[in-house]
């Protein structure tokens, strides 16, 4: 395993891997009104922990991904990365967005080659390490593939792979089988325990699915809904590992632990059903790269 | 079967057309015959001066100037187009100053700049290239500016976030970008260098295609115009074509081929 002995950026694991406090995040509209999108943020992910962020639909759920990834600066309060405040954008971190995200003009090798470049890896090392990422997430016969031609699910691998080649410390995840189908997230979910079972990194994982979040992850948090959502709950997951996403929602803790969440969930979903479709329209202005710096 | 009955209803058209303008200048059903070869040439007569051209060698020098003059002008509008297209559109402040002087040059019809170039460059190639350079230069110059600009904010945030400086971002993100835009309005560029170099012959040269056509039309050769614009067709849609292999190859990752026709 080469790929995983590469020297980390900053070795020590002084206090959490990101940690976020009293974070208030507001926009500036394009008609000049304010939206406030997250209010009083506190939550910590410690190294190595699995964390899910569920909410109603436009509770910013990935504007706080994005606060962690360096996108955003909080309009107030601290962004703490292994203790260190942030400044700029995340370079321990990992993203995996929810859109396609990759280079349409580059084929599936080159996408996650790319990825090595800002490293310095040299081309025939950064070669070889893609090829074995793209195996790994079970593509090797896919290599030479534009993005056009690989379905959803396959894209979501590249994208995978490219982000999982630099070895991030933290990994961010927005709805990233958010698009696919309901068997292709299964697969996705179990081949994500596989690789993040190897070498647990943090990884804060936004979802509207609480199954999915359940299944997957070590805490659920819940956030209200917007605008300034905030934590209402965070419940700790503590299924047995390693887990297989389908056979686990077949248990009796699964089921107990779901109740749970779906309780204060419900309440946040119903009030932002409650509020009209008006919010979503404001939440789709948020662009990440509108507001990237 | 399907194709063969196709191509059938294609030759059948053209067939028809060449009917017609023979029935109509060969026979006196529609008036006197030397009237109306005076207007209309014959069929017969503008292919059979095409194919004397075409085996002959002086039209290729002809051809070989607007090529020249074609090539000079894409090329150069080109690198300017990309240049200026990428320097607009990183920097904003440069973009909303020239804003409305680029939207009034882009406005004025170019046809009319012809006569100034003869003065600056002379009756030779460079005048021809100006004008085509004029036509060019806007279109990859709004292209560019837009593949810059319009470069999904997803494929920015994640490039960034994987680390890439600047000058990165720049190989592998916005000059592919830009590229692509460019490379879709290939068709429509190249069309227009050649359009401007034609219209610049035809104004005013010794030498080209537009030259050839002007020279006939000059002395009342409707034939020799005739095949003139026959030769010019022939010799667009050889372009077109090479402009065709060009784009498959260099936007090979697409997933639809656009395409659009030359103006």
């Amino acid at each position: 395993m080469t790929l995983q002995d590469r020297p980390r950026q900053g070795a020590g694991a002084d206090g959490p891997a990101v940690a976020l406090g009293g974070v208030d995040i507001t926009f500036h509209l394009a008609d000049g009104g304010r939206y406030q999108a997250v209010r009083d943020i506190d939550l910590a992910v410690k190294p190595g922990e699995f964390v899910s962020i569920v909410g109603p639909t436009g509770c910013g759920k990935s504007t706080l991904l994005n606060a962690a990834a360096g996108l955003l600066s909080p309009s107030q309060g601290t962004v703490s990365i292994f203790g260190k405040p942030l400044v700029g954008l995340n370079r321990r971190a990992g993203y995996l967005f929810q859109q396609d995200a990759l280079m349409p003009w580059k084929t599936a090798l080159d996408n996650v080659k790319v990825a090595l470049e800002p490293m310095g890896v040299p081309e025939r090392e950064a070669d070889a390490q893609a090829r074995e990422w793209l195996a790994r997430v079970g593509l090797r016969s896919f290599v030479d593939r534009y993005p056009h031609m690989l379905s959803g699910g396959q894209r979501k691998r590249v994208s995978l792979a490219q982000m999982l080649i630099r070895n991030p410390e933290i990994i961010l995840m927005d709805e990233p089988f958010g698009p696919l189908d309901a068997q292709t997230r299964q697969i996705m979910g179990n081949l994500l325990l596989d690789l993040w079972s190897r070498d647990r990194k943090a990884l804060m994982f936004v979802t509207h699915d609480l199954e999915e979040a359940i299944a997957l992850s070590d805490r659920v948090v819940v956030m209200s809904a917007g605008p300034a959502a905030g934590i209402v709950a965070d419940y700790a997951v503590s299924l047995p590992r390693p887990r297989d996403i389908a056979d686990i929602r077949l248990e009796k803790a699964f089921h107990e632990i779901h109740r749970d969440i779906w309780s204060s969930l419900r309440v946040e979903v119903q009030k932002a059903y409650a509020m009209g479709e008006g919010k979503e329209l404001v939440e789709g202005q948020q662009s990440v790269g509108g507001e990237a710096r | 079967m399907k194709r063969i009955k196709l191509l059938s209803l294609q030759v059948l058209v053209m067939l028809v057309f060449l009917a017609t303008w023979h029935v109509v200048t060969a026979t006196s059903l529609f008036g006197d015959v030397k009237t109306m070869q005076f207007f209309f040439s014959t069929p017969a007569a503008v292919l059979g001066r095409t194919f004397n051209q075409l085996t002959g060698s002086e039209i290729y020098y002809h051809l070989g100037i607007t090529l020249t003059e074609t090539v000079l002008a894409f090329g150069i509008g080109s690198a300017a187009g990309i240049l200026f297209g990428f320097a607009f559109a990183r920097r904003e402040l440069l973009s909303a100053v020239f804003d409305p002087y680029i939207k009034a040059a882009n406005a004025l019809p170019r046809v009319v700049l012809a006569p100034i170039f003869a003065l600056w460059f002379g009756l030779g190639i460079w005048s021809k290239v100006a004008l085509g350079f004029t036509l060019v230069f806007f279109i990859v110059f709004f292209n560019v500016y837009q593949g810059v600009r319009e470069v999904s904010p997803t494929i920015l945030a994640n490039a960034r976030m994987l680390g890439m400086n600047e000058r990165q971002l720049f190989k592998h993100v916005y000059w592919p970008s830009a590229l692509t835009w460019m490379f879709s309005s290939l068709h429509t560029s190249v069309g227009f260098a050649l359009v401007g170099a034609v219209v610049g012959e035809y104004l005013g040269s010794s030498a080209g295609l537009g030259y050839k056509i002007h020279e006939a039309e000059s002395v009342f050769d409707v034939t020799g115009v005739f095949s003139g614009m026959l030769i010019l067709t022939i010799f667009v849609i050889l372009i077109d074509a090479l402009v065709t292999l060009v784009e498959r190859r260099l936007l090979v990752w697409r997933p639809v081929q656009s395409s659009t026709t030359t103006a």
